[in-house]
């Protein structure tokens, strides 16, 4: 417990705590995964010098200024390019993308199908929310079919994408896990950091404000719930249901076995 | 070095290897595509083929504050894509170098024909205050020269700094003979990883963002334009040709089109900036001198409306559209004008 105890201050030297807080609604889960991604730098000992955080815009862009390590807030959708061109300028740095869905997969998806195809070695969260909180509640690519959003009042017509399948017989790294299952995120965010290649972390967070309150959530806490209820775990699986969570064998990792 | 017979666009590439360049990203377009075939055998230089102009100046971008000197080349079409990063270098004083070979628009318009039309896209293509410098060489010697002027532009003002080219000029061949013992100036911030700053598009005081703070933001943009004007001083590069005889008219051109004008140096005197933005004041005190000025150039009149700006009278405009150059139908043109 003890050891717990420390854990829990330790990760802290990641954060800039003297200028929180951060801009983000009550109830939103960012800060989840924020502190979750600090956790898993903890956790392997990750350097503050040596460490280089990129984001994009939107809620989640925001959370790389929280960083206490170099960090760089580019252009909308832009996250991924930035971070391979650090990358590729100076390969002992350890990289990680920090955005939302709707940056990495509406208005920066294809960099995220060349990142892939390069299989460049960064690491990249999503704090998927399913929603463009920041300006709102439009609908995003991973917003499911029929919901009502403020661009989609009768509903969203469109089915989301499944982010795992962009990821079948590639050599890159793919997890999901939700803001609820906080060991899973940490071992989730940990893989993908010791990963050698491009890995993808959809971590699932919940917007209250602009997304969850319109389709009935009393609260956020009534959203940590659902996923609490819906998903199960299932690491080191081909391939992911709708209702589960996990990390996908990957093409590299298969040719391994 | 010795003399060499170079194109253009290797001259780009062969100056920014002198210059010091080590990163490299661009997408293929004509008519700038030489430059990331001549870079890609280079050996000291990482070279990305990205998957559009976007994320080639992204690239850059990532690269430049991880410590490197990095470029991108591209052409008109592919600089309009490039805007929106554009003005987060210029936020975030990134220093970069993007090479712009122009062609004729608007759109795919006419891909392997020259223009000039990227005139006012330098200065204002993307949203928002900023001011940056623009260089405009007109041979394949001046490429090589300007090419290094502009990485240390860049390096100076921590800014990207533009060369502008066009499909004339960097598929021109001539013999040159490079300089290698140029002045190279390095980078002197520390690159990415060696502290906790905080690099953001957002308006900002150092590493803080301020998106509601109105002094701070016009202090930011006017220490920012300070900076640029102060740079560009240092690179203000222009040629004047004197007419021999006693003449009204003052003639106006640069790039392609400026080679062109030298044919008439016996009637009226030239004057051809290097340093295309920002204007300083030199082309203020020679214009003074003469009843005429006259403005040649290969767009609608986009330079000629930043010269009447700066001068406070009126121009006259000879656009030369459509990426034909022809000495009868400049000729004429000129003739009309000049009494």
């Amino acid at each position: 417990m003890e050891n717990n105890a420390i854990k829990d201050v330790q990760f802290k030297r990641y954060l800039k705590l003297d200028i929180l807080p951060t801009p983000w609604c009550p109830g939103c889960g960012n800060g989840i995964v924020l502190k979750t991604i600090c956790q898993a730098f903890y956790e392997l000992n990750y350097p503050l010098q040596g460490t280089v955080v990129v984001s994009g815009i939107g809620c989640s862009g925001r959370s790389a200024g929280f960083f206490n390590l170099d960090s760089v807030h580019t252009t909308h959708g832009r996250a991924i390019p930035v971070a391979e061109g650090i990358k590729y300028a100076n390969e002992k740095l350890n990289v990680v993308v920090v955005s939302g869905d709707g940056d990495l997969m509406g208005i920066g998806g294809n960099h995220l199908l060349h990142a892939i195809r390069r299989n460049t070695n960064i690491t990249v969260i999503c704090y998927a929310n399913e929603i463009y909180g920041m300006t709102g509640g439009q609908v995003s690519p991973l917003t499911p079919k029929g919901f009502r959003t403020l661009t989609t009042p009768a509903g969203n017509p469109d089915n989301p994408i499944d982010v795992q399948y962009l990821f079948k017989g590639t050599n890159s790294f793919f997890a999901r896990t939700t803001a609820y299952h906080l060991n899973h995120m940490k071992k989730c965010i940990v893989a993908a950091l010791q990963f050698n290649g491009f890995s993808f972390v959809e971590a699932r967070t919940m917007c209250i404000v602009n997304y969850g309150r319109r389709l009935g959530y009393k609260n956020s806490n009534a959203m940590l719930n659902h996923y609490k209820e819906t998903y199960k775990i299932n690491d080191n699986t081909a391939e992911l249901a709708p209702n589960e969570i996990g990390m996908l064998k990957t093409g590299y990792m298969q040719s391994d076995e | 070095m010795s003399k060499q017979l170079l194109q253009g666009n290797q001259a780009i590439a062969l100056a920014a290897e002198v210059a010091g360049l080590s990163f490299f990203s661009g997408y293929p377009i004509t008519p700038a595509s030489e430059i990331i075939h001549d870079l890609a055998n280079r050996k000291t230089i990482k070279v990305l083929q990205m998957e559009d102009e976007i994320s080639s100046l992204s690239a850059v971008i990532g690269a430049s504050l991880a410590g490197l000197k990095a470029m991108t080349a591209t052409s008109s079409p592919g600089f309009s894509l490039m805007q929106e990063n554009i003005g987060l270098a210029h936020m975030m004083e990134v220093p970069l170098v993007i090479v712009n070979v122009q062609r004729v628009g608007p759109s795919t318009g006419m891909p392997t024909l020259p223009a000039q039309g990227d005139i006012i896209q330098c200065i204002h293509g993307s949203h928002g205050d900023y001011f940056p410098i623009v260089l405009y060489p007109n041979s394949v010697a001046e490429l090589y020269i300007h090419t290094i002027s502009a990485f240390n532009a860049a390096e100076e003002s921590l800014s990207p700094v533009i060369l502008l080219s066009d499909g004339y000029i960097s598929h021109l061949c001539e013999t040159i003979t490079p300089a290698s013992n140029v002045a190279i100036k390095n980078r002197e911030r520390l690159p990415l990883g060696s502290g906790n700053r905080h690099f953001t598009g957002l308006s900002h005081n150092g590493s803080l963002p301020k998106t509601f703070d109105a002094d701070n933001h016009r202090n930011l943009i006017s220490r920012l334009r300070e900076k640029q004007l102060h740079v560009a001083g240092q690179y203000n590069y222009y040629e004047y040709r004197k007419c021999r005889k006693k003449t009204d008219t003052l003639l106006i051109s640069f790039g392609a089109l400026s080679r062109v004008a030298y044919h008439f140096n016996n009637d009226v005197s030239l004057f051809r900036p290097i340093l295309m933005f920002p204007i300083f004041d030199d082309l203020r005190h020679i214009a003074a001198q003469y009843k005429n000025i006259i403005v040649m150039e290969m767009n609608a009149g986009q330079y000629a409306h930043e010269i009447e700006r700066m001068l406070h009278r009126e121009v006259t405009l000879i656009p030369v559209l459509g990426g034909r150059i022809n000495l009868e139908e400049i000729k004429n043109a000129l003739s009309g004008v000049i009494t």
